[in-house]
Protein backbone atom coordinates (compact mmCIF):
# COMPACT_ATOMS: atom_id res chain seq x y z
CA UNK A 1 0.00 0.00 0.00
CA UNK A 2 2.42 2.37 1.24
CA UNK A 3 5.01 1.93 -2.10
CA UNK A 4 1.84 3.24 -4.20
CA UNK A 5 1.07 6.95 -2.34
CA UNK A 6 4.28 7.76 -3.51
CA UNK A 7 4.03 7.32 -7.43
CA UNK A 8 2.56 10.86 -7.93
CA UNK A 9 4.19 13.33 -10.31
CA UNK A 10 6.91 11.19 -11.81
CA UNK A 11 7.20 9.55 -14.97
CA UNK A 12 6.57 5.98 -14.52
CA UNK A 13 10.11 5.41 -15.65
CA UNK A 14 11.67 7.55 -13.34
CA UNK A 15 9.72 5.41 -10.19
CA UNK A 16 11.28 2.51 -11.75
CA UNK A 17 14.02 3.53 -12.07
CA UNK A 18 14.42 4.99 -8.18
CA UNK A 19 12.69 1.73 -6.94
CA UNK A 20 15.17 -1.41 -6.32
CA UNK A 21 13.15 -4.04 -4.69
CA UNK A 22 14.45 -7.39 -4.42
CA UNK A 23 11.13 -8.58 -5.91
CA UNK A 24 9.51 -5.96 -7.55
CA UNK A 25 5.10 -5.92 -6.30
CA UNK A 26 4.31 -7.42 -9.98
CA UNK A 27 1.61 -9.07 -8.57
CA UNK A 28 -0.03 -5.63 -7.61
CA UNK A 29 0.58 -4.12 -11.13
CA UNK A 30 -1.21 -7.15 -13.07
CA UNK A 31 -4.92 -6.62 -11.74
CA UNK A 32 -6.57 -3.98 -14.04
CA UNK A 33 -9.36 -1.90 -12.47
CA UNK A 34 -8.76 -3.68 -9.14
CA UNK A 35 -11.60 -1.75 -7.36
CA UNK A 36 -14.08 -3.32 -9.92
CA UNK A 37 -12.98 -6.77 -9.75
CA UNK A 38 -12.86 -7.36 -6.09
CA UNK A 39 -16.08 -5.50 -5.91
CA UNK A 40 -17.56 -8.14 -8.51
CA UNK A 41 -16.39 -10.64 -6.52
CA UNK A 42 -17.89 -9.33 -3.16
CA UNK A 43 -21.22 -9.33 -5.00
CA UNK A 44 -21.10 -13.14 -6.58
CA UNK A 45 -19.74 -13.79 -3.16
CA UNK A 46 -23.18 -12.53 -1.61
CA UNK A 47 -25.61 -13.76 -4.27
CA UNK A 48 -24.60 -17.42 -4.06
CA UNK A 49 -24.94 -17.41 -0.47
CA UNK A 50 -27.77 -16.33 -0.70
CA UNK A 51 -29.33 -18.28 -2.96
CA UNK A 52 -27.44 -21.05 -1.06
CA UNK A 53 -29.48 -20.47 2.38
CA UNK A 54 -32.63 -20.20 0.58
CA UNK A 55 -32.20 -23.74 -0.97
CA UNK A 56 -30.66 -25.34 2.49
CA UNK A 57 -34.11 -23.79 3.87
CA UNK A 58 -31.84 -21.72 6.38
CA UNK A 59 -34.39 -18.79 5.28
CA UNK A 60 -37.99 -18.72 3.87
CA UNK A 61 -37.73 -17.36 0.27
CA UNK A 62 -41.36 -16.05 0.58
CA UNK A 63 -39.71 -13.37 3.10
CA UNK A 64 -36.07 -13.04 1.56
CA UNK A 65 -36.55 -14.22 -2.33
CA UNK A 66 -33.07 -15.92 -3.82
CA UNK A 67 -31.33 -14.24 -6.83
CA UNK A 68 -32.78 -16.76 -9.36
CA UNK A 69 -36.61 -15.50 -8.49
CA UNK A 70 -35.97 -12.05 -8.47
CA UNK A 71 -34.19 -12.80 -12.06
CA UNK A 72 -37.55 -14.76 -13.54
CA UNK A 73 -39.55 -11.87 -12.04
CA UNK A 74 -37.31 -9.23 -13.79
CA UNK A 75 -37.93 -11.35 -17.01
CA UNK A 76 -41.78 -11.57 -16.39
CA UNK A 77 -42.31 -8.10 -15.66
CA UNK A 78 -39.30 -6.56 -18.00
CA UNK A 79 -40.81 -8.58 -20.84
CA UNK A 80 -44.29 -7.87 -20.47
CA UNK A 81 -43.31 -4.13 -20.06
CA UNK A 82 -45.16 -3.81 -16.77
CA UNK A 83 -42.07 -2.31 -15.09
CA UNK A 84 -41.10 0.45 -17.80
CA UNK A 85 -43.49 3.08 -17.12
CA UNK A 86 -42.51 2.52 -13.11
CA UNK A 87 -38.77 3.16 -14.37
CA UNK A 88 -39.43 6.17 -16.76
CA UNK A 89 -41.72 8.16 -14.20
CA UNK A 90 -39.19 7.64 -11.30
CA UNK A 91 -36.13 8.53 -13.44
CA UNK A 92 -38.07 11.44 -14.77
CA UNK A 93 -39.02 12.74 -11.34
CA UNK A 94 -35.48 12.23 -9.98
CA UNK A 95 -34.11 14.11 -12.66
CA UNK A 96 -36.64 17.29 -12.86
CA UNK A 97 -35.72 17.05 -9.22
CA UNK A 98 -32.51 17.15 -9.00
CA UNK A 99 -31.48 19.40 -11.56
CA UNK A 100 -34.05 22.10 -10.29
CA UNK A 101 -31.69 21.74 -7.34
CA UNK A 102 -28.47 22.29 -8.83
CA UNK A 103 -29.51 24.74 -10.78
CA UNK A 104 -30.52 26.60 -7.93
CA UNK A 105 -28.96 25.09 -5.04
CA UNK A 106 -25.19 26.05 -6.27
CA UNK A 107 -25.46 29.47 -7.21
CA UNK A 108 -27.25 30.15 -3.82
CA UNK A 109 -23.98 28.58 -2.53
CA UNK A 110 -22.40 30.49 -4.00
CA UNK A 111 -23.91 33.63 -3.27
CA UNK A 112 -24.39 33.16 0.45
CA UNK A 113 -20.57 31.66 0.78
CA UNK A 114 -19.53 35.15 -1.05
CA UNK A 115 -21.59 37.44 0.63
CA UNK A 116 -21.66 37.44 4.30
CA UNK A 117 -24.32 39.03 5.36
CA UNK A 118 -26.26 37.51 3.46
CA UNK A 119 -24.85 34.43 4.49
CA UNK A 120 -25.34 35.91 8.30
CA UNK A 121 -29.21 36.02 8.03
CA UNK A 122 -29.45 32.38 6.21
CA UNK A 123 -27.12 30.43 7.69
CA UNK A 124 -29.54 29.49 10.75
CA UNK A 125 -32.13 28.77 8.71
CA UNK A 126 -30.53 26.37 6.30
CA UNK A 127 -28.91 24.44 9.65
CA UNK A 128 -32.36 24.16 10.68
CA UNK A 129 -33.18 22.80 7.64
CA UNK A 130 -29.81 20.94 6.99
CA UNK A 131 -30.73 19.19 10.44
CA UNK A 132 -34.47 18.49 9.35
CA UNK A 133 -35.24 15.08 7.81
CA UNK A 134 -37.15 16.66 4.81
CA UNK A 135 -39.16 13.74 4.30
CA UNK A 136 -40.87 14.45 7.44
CA UNK A 137 -42.27 17.30 5.06
CA UNK A 138 -43.43 15.08 1.81
CA UNK A 139 -47.52 14.40 3.57
CA UNK A 140 -47.13 18.33 3.52
CA UNK A 141 -45.90 18.87 0.29
CA UNK A 142 -48.54 16.64 -0.93
CA UNK A 143 -51.12 18.40 0.62
CA UNK A 144 -49.39 21.69 -0.97
CA UNK A 145 -48.76 20.00 -4.73
CA UNK A 146 -51.11 16.91 -4.80
CA UNK A 147 -50.53 13.39 -5.77
CA UNK A 148 -48.94 14.04 -9.33
CA UNK A 149 -45.81 14.44 -10.73
CA UNK A 150 -45.45 17.91 -9.15
CA UNK A 151 -45.30 17.16 -5.45
CA UNK A 152 -42.59 14.54 -6.19
CA UNK A 153 -40.25 17.41 -7.86
CA UNK A 154 -40.54 19.49 -5.21
CA UNK A 155 -39.86 16.42 -2.68
CA UNK A 156 -36.88 15.57 -4.65
CA UNK A 157 -35.81 19.34 -5.12
CA UNK A 158 -35.90 20.12 -1.50
CA UNK A 159 -33.92 17.01 -0.47
CA UNK A 160 -30.86 17.39 -2.96
CA UNK A 161 -30.82 21.85 -2.50
CA UNK A 162 -30.36 21.94 0.80
CA UNK A 163 -27.17 19.24 0.98
CA UNK A 164 -26.20 21.16 -2.79
CA UNK A 165 -26.34 24.34 -1.06
CA UNK A 166 -23.99 23.71 2.15
CA UNK A 167 -21.81 21.95 0.75
CA UNK A 168 -21.14 25.03 -1.89
CA UNK A 169 -21.18 27.24 0.66
CA UNK A 170 -18.82 25.36 2.81
CA UNK A 171 -16.47 24.90 -0.68
CA UNK A 172 -16.62 28.72 -0.81
CA UNK A 173 -15.11 29.34 2.28
CA UNK A 174 -12.80 26.64 2.41
CA UNK A 175 -11.05 29.12 -0.22
CA UNK A 176 -7.40 29.29 0.89
CA UNK A 177 -6.59 32.95 1.95
CA UNK A 178 -3.15 32.78 0.46
CA UNK A 179 -4.61 32.31 -3.00
CA UNK A 180 -7.18 34.87 -2.45
CA UNK A 181 -4.18 37.72 -1.58
CA UNK A 182 -2.39 36.34 -4.19
CA UNK A 183 -5.30 37.44 -6.40
CA UNK A 184 -5.73 40.98 -4.90
CA UNK A 185 -1.80 41.20 -4.53
CA UNK A 186 -2.02 41.26 -9.11
CA UNK A 187 -5.15 43.33 -8.85
CA UNK A 188 -7.54 40.84 -10.04
CA UNK A 189 -11.25 42.43 -10.09
CA UNK A 190 -13.67 40.18 -7.74
CA UNK A 191 -15.17 38.36 -10.57
CA UNK A 192 -11.83 37.62 -11.55
CA UNK A 193 -10.66 36.54 -8.05
CA UNK A 194 -14.15 34.70 -7.85
CA UNK A 195 -13.43 32.50 -10.81
CA UNK A 196 -9.83 31.69 -10.51
CA UNK A 197 -9.68 30.91 -6.78
CA UNK A 198 -13.06 30.50 -5.17
CA UNK A 199 -14.60 28.62 -7.83
CA UNK A 200 -11.91 26.03 -8.39
CA UNK A 201 -11.03 26.16 -4.67
CA UNK A 202 -15.13 25.12 -4.31
CA UNK A 203 -15.29 22.09 -6.73
CA UNK A 204 -14.39 19.12 -4.98
CA UNK A 205 -17.23 20.36 -2.41
CA UNK A 206 -19.81 21.34 -5.20
CA UNK A 207 -19.01 17.61 -6.41
CA UNK A 208 -19.43 15.87 -2.84
CA UNK A 209 -22.63 18.03 -2.88
CA UNK A 210 -23.80 16.36 -5.95
CA UNK A 211 -22.86 13.15 -4.93
CA UNK A 212 -24.83 13.18 -1.55
CA UNK A 213 -27.76 15.65 -3.18
CA UNK A 214 -28.09 12.60 -5.75
CA UNK A 215 -28.72 10.22 -2.84
CA UNK A 216 -31.06 12.10 -1.28
CA UNK A 217 -32.78 13.01 -4.23
CA UNK A 218 -33.21 8.75 -5.07
CA UNK A 219 -34.64 8.89 -1.24
CA UNK A 220 -37.12 11.59 -2.05
CA UNK A 221 -38.39 9.44 -5.04
CA UNK A 222 -38.49 6.16 -3.10
CA UNK A 223 -40.18 7.93 0.05
CA UNK A 224 -42.58 10.36 -2.14
CA UNK A 225 -43.61 7.21 -4.50
CA UNK A 226 -44.47 5.41 -0.82
CA UNK A 227 -46.26 7.92 0.61
CA UNK A 228 -48.79 8.90 -2.43
CA UNK A 229 -48.54 7.84 -6.02
CA UNK A 230 -49.96 5.08 -8.78
CA UNK A 231 -46.64 4.93 -10.70
CA UNK A 232 -42.76 4.94 -9.96
CA UNK A 233 -40.79 2.44 -8.88
CA UNK A 234 -41.16 3.42 -5.04
CA UNK A 235 -45.07 2.65 -5.86
CA UNK A 236 -44.00 -0.76 -7.38
CA UNK A 237 -42.03 -1.79 -4.16
CA UNK A 238 -44.82 -0.65 -1.79
CA UNK A 239 -47.43 -2.14 -3.75
CA UNK A 240 -45.53 -5.86 -4.30
CA UNK A 241 -45.05 -5.50 -0.35
CA UNK A 242 -48.50 -5.21 0.41
CA UNK A 243 -49.15 -8.38 -2.22
CA UNK A 244 -46.38 -10.09 0.01
CA UNK A 245 -43.66 -10.70 -3.23
CA UNK A 246 -40.71 -11.07 -1.75
CA UNK A 247 -38.91 -11.38 -4.75
CA UNK A 248 -40.73 -7.46 -6.74
CA UNK A 249 -39.75 -5.54 -4.06
CA UNK A 250 -36.30 -6.92 -3.91
CA UNK A 251 -36.24 -6.31 -7.98
CA UNK A 252 -37.66 -2.88 -7.37
CA UNK A 253 -34.99 -2.23 -4.80
CA UNK A 254 -32.06 -3.54 -6.84
CA UNK A 255 -32.76 -1.58 -9.21
CA UNK A 256 -32.69 1.89 -7.23
CA UNK A 257 -29.85 0.11 -5.93
CA UNK A 258 -28.12 -0.09 -9.25
CA UNK A 259 -29.34 3.30 -10.47
CA UNK A 260 -27.41 4.91 -7.82
CA UNK A 261 -24.22 3.25 -7.71
CA UNK A 262 -24.85 4.69 -11.64
CA UNK A 263 -25.15 7.80 -10.96
CA UNK A 264 -22.12 7.61 -8.23
CA UNK A 265 -19.88 6.33 -10.65
CA UNK A 266 -20.53 9.32 -13.15
CA UNK A 267 -20.08 11.85 -10.13
CA UNK A 268 -16.79 9.81 -9.60
CA UNK A 269 -15.51 10.86 -13.09
CA UNK A 270 -16.71 14.58 -13.25
CA UNK A 271 -15.01 14.19 -9.94
CA UNK A 272 -11.79 12.88 -11.72
CA UNK A 273 -11.83 15.10 -14.26
CA UNK A 274 -12.30 18.02 -11.95
CA UNK A 275 -9.21 16.43 -9.70
CA UNK A 276 -6.50 16.02 -12.59
CA UNK A 277 -4.48 18.90 -10.60
CA UNK A 278 -4.01 16.95 -7.56
CA UNK A 279 -1.64 14.79 -7.40
CA UNK A 280 -2.94 11.07 -7.66
CA UNK A 281 -3.60 9.40 -4.23
CA UNK A 282 -4.27 5.53 -4.58
CA UNK B 1 11.19 63.55 -6.28
CA UNK B 2 15.14 64.19 -6.05
CA UNK B 3 17.82 64.20 -8.51
CA UNK B 4 18.25 60.22 -8.66
CA UNK B 5 14.92 58.43 -9.37
CA UNK B 6 13.45 56.64 -7.20
CA UNK B 7 11.24 53.42 -7.23
CA UNK B 8 9.97 53.30 -3.83
CA UNK B 9 9.58 55.98 -0.73
CA UNK B 10 8.33 55.06 2.59
CA UNK B 11 7.26 58.43 4.81
CA UNK B 12 6.65 57.71 8.52
CA UNK B 13 4.44 54.36 8.06
CA UNK B 14 3.22 53.49 11.24
CA UNK B 15 0.93 50.12 11.55
CA UNK B 16 -1.11 48.80 14.31
CA UNK B 17 -3.21 45.46 14.09
CA UNK B 18 -6.29 45.64 16.09
CA UNK B 19 -8.06 42.62 17.30
CA UNK B 20 -11.51 42.82 16.97
CA UNK B 21 -12.27 40.36 19.23
CA UNK B 22 -10.85 42.26 22.27
CA UNK B 23 -10.28 45.84 20.51
CA UNK B 24 -6.32 45.45 21.69
CA UNK B 25 -4.27 47.76 19.87
CA UNK B 26 -0.61 45.73 18.63
CA UNK B 27 2.14 48.08 17.19
CA UNK B 28 3.41 45.80 14.65
CA UNK B 29 6.12 48.85 13.21
CA UNK B 30 6.75 51.87 14.67
CA UNK B 31 8.30 53.82 11.80
CA UNK B 32 9.53 53.27 8.95
CA UNK B 33 11.34 55.56 5.92
CA UNK B 34 12.83 53.94 3.19
CA UNK B 35 13.68 55.26 -0.11
CA UNK B 36 15.02 52.83 -3.28
CA UNK B 37 16.47 54.33 -6.28
CA UNK B 38 15.59 52.79 -9.48
CA UNK B 39 17.40 49.32 -9.96
CA UNK B 40 18.66 48.74 -6.57
CA UNK B 41 18.42 45.53 -4.65
CA UNK B 42 17.64 46.44 -1.68
CA UNK B 43 16.71 43.46 1.62
CA UNK B 44 15.17 43.94 4.64
CA UNK B 45 16.13 41.35 7.91
CA UNK B 46 15.25 41.00 11.14
CA UNK B 47 14.29 39.30 13.55
CA UNK B 48 11.02 37.01 13.31
CA UNK B 49 7.46 38.91 13.88
CA UNK B 50 9.18 42.45 13.25
CA UNK B 51 7.16 43.79 10.72
CA UNK B 52 8.70 42.78 7.68
CA UNK B 53 5.88 40.88 6.00
CA UNK B 54 3.41 43.51 7.36
CA UNK B 55 5.62 46.14 6.13
CA UNK B 56 5.54 44.65 2.67
CA UNK B 57 1.90 44.21 2.44
CA UNK B 58 1.49 47.79 3.18
CA UNK B 59 4.11 48.46 0.31
CA UNK B 60 2.11 46.01 -2.19
CA UNK B 61 -1.32 48.10 -1.04
CA UNK B 62 -2.46 44.36 0.34
CA UNK B 63 -2.77 46.64 3.66
CA UNK B 64 -3.58 50.10 4.66
CA UNK B 65 -0.89 51.57 6.90
CA UNK B 66 -1.97 53.40 10.16
CA UNK B 67 0.25 55.97 9.39
CA UNK B 68 2.46 57.47 6.77
CA UNK B 69 3.11 57.45 3.14
CA UNK B 70 4.00 55.10 0.36
CA UNK B 71 5.07 56.64 -3.16
CA UNK B 72 5.87 54.29 -5.95
CA UNK B 73 7.14 54.84 -9.41
CA UNK B 74 4.58 54.56 -12.12
CA UNK B 75 5.19 52.00 -14.58
CA UNK B 76 4.36 53.18 -18.15
CA UNK B 77 3.88 49.32 -19.82
CA UNK B 78 3.49 46.92 -17.26
CA UNK B 79 2.43 47.04 -13.06
CA UNK B 80 3.83 49.37 -10.66
CA UNK B 81 4.69 46.46 -8.15
CA UNK B 82 4.38 42.64 -8.11
CA UNK B 83 4.54 40.01 -4.99
CA UNK B 84 6.30 36.63 -5.12
CA UNK B 85 5.10 35.29 -1.55
CA UNK B 86 6.50 32.98 0.50
CA UNK B 87 5.17 29.49 -0.70
CA UNK B 88 1.74 27.87 -1.87
CA UNK B 89 1.07 31.17 -3.57
CA UNK B 90 0.21 29.32 -6.78
CA UNK B 91 -3.36 28.10 -7.97
CA UNK B 92 -2.30 24.51 -7.79
CA UNK B 93 -5.57 24.52 -10.25
CA UNK B 94 -3.28 26.20 -13.20
CA UNK B 95 -0.38 24.98 -15.47
CA UNK B 96 2.33 26.63 -14.96
CA UNK B 97 1.91 29.09 -18.06
CA UNK B 98 -1.64 29.68 -16.78
CA UNK B 99 -0.29 30.66 -13.25
CA UNK B 100 2.96 32.64 -14.91
CA UNK B 101 0.42 34.44 -17.20
CA UNK B 102 -1.92 34.84 -14.24
CA UNK B 103 -1.12 38.69 -13.48
CA UNK B 104 -1.57 39.84 -16.85
CA UNK B 105 -5.22 38.12 -16.96
CA UNK B 106 -5.50 40.74 -13.64
CA UNK B 107 -4.77 43.34 -16.17
CA UNK B 108 -7.32 42.49 -18.51
CA UNK B 109 -4.98 40.71 -20.95
CA UNK B 110 -6.87 38.20 -22.97
CA UNK B 111 -5.82 34.67 -22.85
CA UNK B 112 -3.93 33.53 -25.50
CA UNK B 113 -1.70 36.69 -25.36
CA UNK B 114 -1.22 36.75 -21.92
CA UNK B 115 0.52 32.68 -22.50
CA UNK B 116 2.04 33.64 -25.39
CA UNK B 117 3.89 36.66 -23.06
CA UNK B 118 4.40 34.27 -20.47
CA UNK B 119 6.69 32.05 -22.19
CA UNK B 120 9.35 34.48 -22.00
CA UNK B 121 9.34 34.38 -18.58
CA UNK B 122 9.06 30.59 -18.02
CA UNK B 123 12.23 30.44 -20.13
CA UNK B 124 13.91 33.06 -18.21
CA UNK B 125 13.40 31.43 -14.68
CA UNK B 126 14.65 28.01 -16.24
CA UNK B 127 11.06 26.19 -16.48
CA UNK B 128 10.95 25.71 -20.39
CA UNK B 129 9.10 22.56 -20.85
CA UNK B 130 7.17 22.68 -17.99
CA UNK B 131 4.43 25.12 -19.30
CA UNK B 132 1.76 22.45 -19.18
CA UNK B 133 2.34 20.59 -15.99
CA UNK B 134 0.45 21.67 -12.50
CA UNK B 135 2.52 23.05 -9.37
CA UNK B 136 1.98 19.50 -7.85
CA UNK B 137 4.26 18.11 -10.40
CA UNK B 138 7.26 20.75 -9.92
CA UNK B 139 9.54 20.63 -6.88
CA UNK B 140 9.57 23.71 -4.20
CA UNK B 141 12.49 25.39 -6.35
CA UNK B 142 10.50 25.12 -8.95
CA UNK B 143 7.56 26.15 -7.60
CA UNK B 144 9.62 29.43 -6.59
CA UNK B 145 11.06 29.94 -10.41
CA UNK B 146 6.99 29.87 -11.51
CA UNK B 147 6.14 32.54 -8.82
CA UNK B 148 9.06 34.40 -9.63
CA UNK B 149 7.80 34.49 -13.12
CA UNK B 150 4.45 35.00 -12.68
CA UNK B 151 5.66 38.75 -10.83
CA UNK B 152 7.87 39.76 -13.94
CA UNK B 153 5.31 39.03 -16.39
CA UNK B 154 3.81 41.83 -15.08
CA UNK B 155 6.96 43.46 -16.02
CA UNK B 156 6.60 45.42 -12.19
CA UNK B 157 8.59 48.84 -11.67
CA UNK B 158 8.86 47.46 -8.30
CA UNK B 159 9.72 43.92 -7.25
CA UNK B 160 8.73 42.36 -3.66
CA UNK B 161 9.90 39.21 -2.03
CA UNK B 162 8.89 38.14 1.11
CA UNK B 163 11.15 35.14 1.88
CA UNK B 164 10.88 33.67 -1.31
CA UNK B 165 13.10 30.92 -0.47
CA UNK B 166 12.47 30.04 2.89
CA UNK B 167 10.71 26.49 2.45
CA UNK B 168 13.80 25.49 0.14
CA UNK B 169 16.84 23.53 1.26
CA UNK B 170 19.94 25.37 1.83
CA UNK B 171 21.54 23.55 -1.66
CA UNK B 172 18.46 25.08 -3.48
CA UNK B 173 18.29 28.00 -1.94
CA UNK B 174 22.27 29.00 -3.06
CA UNK B 175 21.28 28.20 -6.81
CA UNK B 176 17.82 29.80 -6.35
CA UNK B 177 19.96 33.21 -5.06
CA UNK B 178 22.42 32.84 -7.99
CA UNK B 179 19.45 32.35 -10.05
CA UNK B 180 17.89 35.60 -9.11
CA UNK B 181 20.93 37.87 -9.53
CA UNK B 182 20.98 36.39 -12.97
CA UNK B 183 17.52 37.23 -13.62
CA UNK B 184 17.52 40.37 -11.87
CA UNK B 185 20.52 41.78 -13.72
CA UNK B 186 18.61 40.71 -17.33
CA UNK B 187 15.31 41.87 -15.73
CA UNK B 188 16.74 45.34 -14.35
CA UNK B 189 13.76 45.33 -11.77
CA UNK B 190 14.05 47.34 -8.63
CA UNK B 191 13.97 44.51 -5.48
CA UNK B 192 12.87 44.83 -2.35
CA UNK B 193 13.62 41.75 -0.32
CA UNK B 194 13.07 40.06 2.88
CA UNK B 195 15.02 37.15 4.24
CA UNK B 196 15.56 35.81 7.45
CA UNK B 197 19.18 34.61 6.20
CA UNK B 198 21.78 37.09 6.76
CA UNK B 199 24.45 35.34 4.16
CA UNK B 200 22.00 35.74 1.37
CA UNK B 201 20.95 39.14 2.02
CA UNK B 202 24.22 40.57 2.00
CA UNK B 203 25.04 37.71 -1.37
CA UNK B 204 22.11 39.31 -2.82
CA UNK B 205 21.79 43.19 -2.48
CA UNK B 206 23.29 46.70 -2.88
CA UNK B 207 21.30 47.65 0.62
CA UNK B 208 20.93 45.64 3.55
CA UNK B 209 18.22 47.47 6.18
CA UNK B 210 17.96 45.60 9.09
CA UNK B 211 15.44 46.31 11.64
CA UNK B 212 14.61 45.89 15.53
CA UNK B 213 11.93 43.46 17.18
CA UNK B 214 8.42 44.30 17.21
CA UNK B 215 7.75 47.47 17.49
CA UNK B 216 9.39 47.25 14.10
CA UNK B 217 12.12 49.98 13.11
CA UNK B 218 15.03 50.57 11.20
CA UNK B 219 18.31 49.83 12.99
CA UNK B 220 20.95 50.51 10.18
CA UNK B 221 20.92 50.57 6.60
CA UNK B 222 24.16 49.24 5.44
CA UNK B 223 25.75 49.47 2.04
CA UNK B 224 27.06 46.35 0.88
CA UNK B 225 29.92 47.00 -1.86
CA UNK B 226 31.08 44.46 -2.97
CA UNK B 227 31.82 43.91 -6.53
CA UNK B 228 29.24 42.76 -8.81
CA UNK B 229 28.73 39.91 -10.29
CA UNK B 230 29.10 37.94 -7.57
CA UNK B 231 29.26 34.00 -7.36
CA UNK B 232 28.77 31.81 -4.00
CA UNK B 233 32.84 31.85 -3.86
CA UNK B 234 32.28 35.69 -2.27
CA UNK B 235 30.49 34.67 0.97
CA UNK B 236 33.90 33.15 2.00
CA UNK B 237 35.78 36.19 1.39
CA UNK B 238 36.76 38.22 4.63
CA UNK B 239 34.51 41.91 3.97
CA UNK B 240 31.65 39.32 3.27
CA UNK B 241 32.16 37.91 6.72
CA UNK B 242 32.42 40.99 8.15
CA UNK B 243 29.24 42.43 6.98
CA UNK B 244 27.62 39.29 8.27
CA UNK B 245 29.04 40.28 11.99
CA UNK B 246 28.04 43.24 11.79
CA UNK B 247 24.73 42.40 10.91
CA UNK B 248 24.58 39.31 13.22
CA UNK B 249 25.37 41.44 16.19
CA UNK B 250 22.70 44.40 15.70
CA UNK B 251 20.13 41.55 15.24
CA UNK B 252 21.59 38.96 18.32
CA UNK B 253 21.01 42.22 20.88
CA UNK B 254 17.17 42.35 19.68
CA UNK B 255 17.05 39.13 19.81
CA UNK B 256 17.77 39.01 23.75
CA UNK B 257 16.20 41.70 24.52
CA UNK B 258 11.89 41.00 23.21
CA UNK B 259 10.31 37.78 24.41
CA UNK B 260 9.48 37.37 20.62
CA UNK B 261 12.17 34.59 20.13
CA UNK B 262 9.78 31.61 20.28
CA UNK B 263 7.23 33.78 17.70
N1 LIG C 1 -3.36 40.07 10.21
C1 LIG C 1 -2.81 40.35 11.42
N2 LIG C 1 -3.59 40.71 12.45
C2 LIG C 1 -3.06 41.01 13.64
N3 LIG C 1 -1.74 40.98 13.89
C3 LIG C 1 -0.90 40.64 12.92
C4 LIG C 1 -1.39 40.30 11.61
N4 LIG C 1 -0.35 39.99 10.83
C5 LIG C 1 0.74 40.12 11.60
N5 LIG C 1 0.43 40.52 12.85
C6 LIG C 1 1.35 40.82 13.93
O1 LIG C 1 2.21 41.82 13.50
C7 LIG C 1 3.56 41.52 13.86
C8 LIG C 1 4.42 41.53 12.63
O2 LIG C 1 4.03 40.46 11.77
P1 LIG C 1 4.77 40.17 10.40
O3 LIG C 1 4.11 39.03 9.76
O4 LIG C 1 4.86 41.43 9.64
O5 LIG C 1 6.22 39.76 10.92
P2 LIG C 1 7.50 39.32 10.09
O6 LIG C 1 8.56 40.29 10.39
O7 LIG C 1 7.15 39.10 8.68
O8 LIG C 1 7.84 37.95 10.79
P3 LIG C 1 8.48 36.64 10.15
O9 LIG C 1 9.91 36.94 9.98
O10 LIG C 1 8.27 35.60 11.20
O11 LIG C 1 7.77 36.38 8.88
C9 LIG C 1 3.53 40.19 14.56
O12 LIG C 1 3.66 40.43 15.94
C10 LIG C 1 2.18 39.61 14.27
O13 LIG C 1 1.68 38.96 15.38
MG1 LIG D 1 6.98 37.39 7.38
Amino acid sequence: MAAQTTTSGLAPSEQQAKRRHPQPPRMRRSIKNEPLVFGIIGFVVVLIAWEAAIDLGMARASLLSSPTRIWSAAVTDFGNGALWPHIATSLLEWTVGFALAIVVGIPLGLILGTFRRIGMIVDPLLSALYATPTVALVPLIILLFGIGIGAKFAVVFLEALVTLTVSTITGVKSADPRHLETARSFGASRWLAFTSVTLPSSVPFIVTGLRIGAGRALVGVIVAEFIAANVGIGFYISLNGNLLNASRVMLGVLLVGAFGVFVGIVIGRIQRYFDRWRPAIR
Amino acid sequence: MTEQALALRATGVRMEYRDPATRERLTAIERMDIEIPEGEFVSIVGPSGCGKSTFLKIVNGLLPATEGEIEIKHSKGGSDHAMVFQDSSLFPWYSVQRNVAYGLACRGVKRKEAFARALPFIKLVGLEGFESKYPYQLSGGMQQRANLARALTVDPELLLMDEPFAALDAQTRELMQVELIRIWSEAQKTVLFITHQIDEAIFLSDRVIVMSARPGRILADITIELPRPRDLDIKRTPRFVEYEEQIWRLISKQLSVGPEAAA
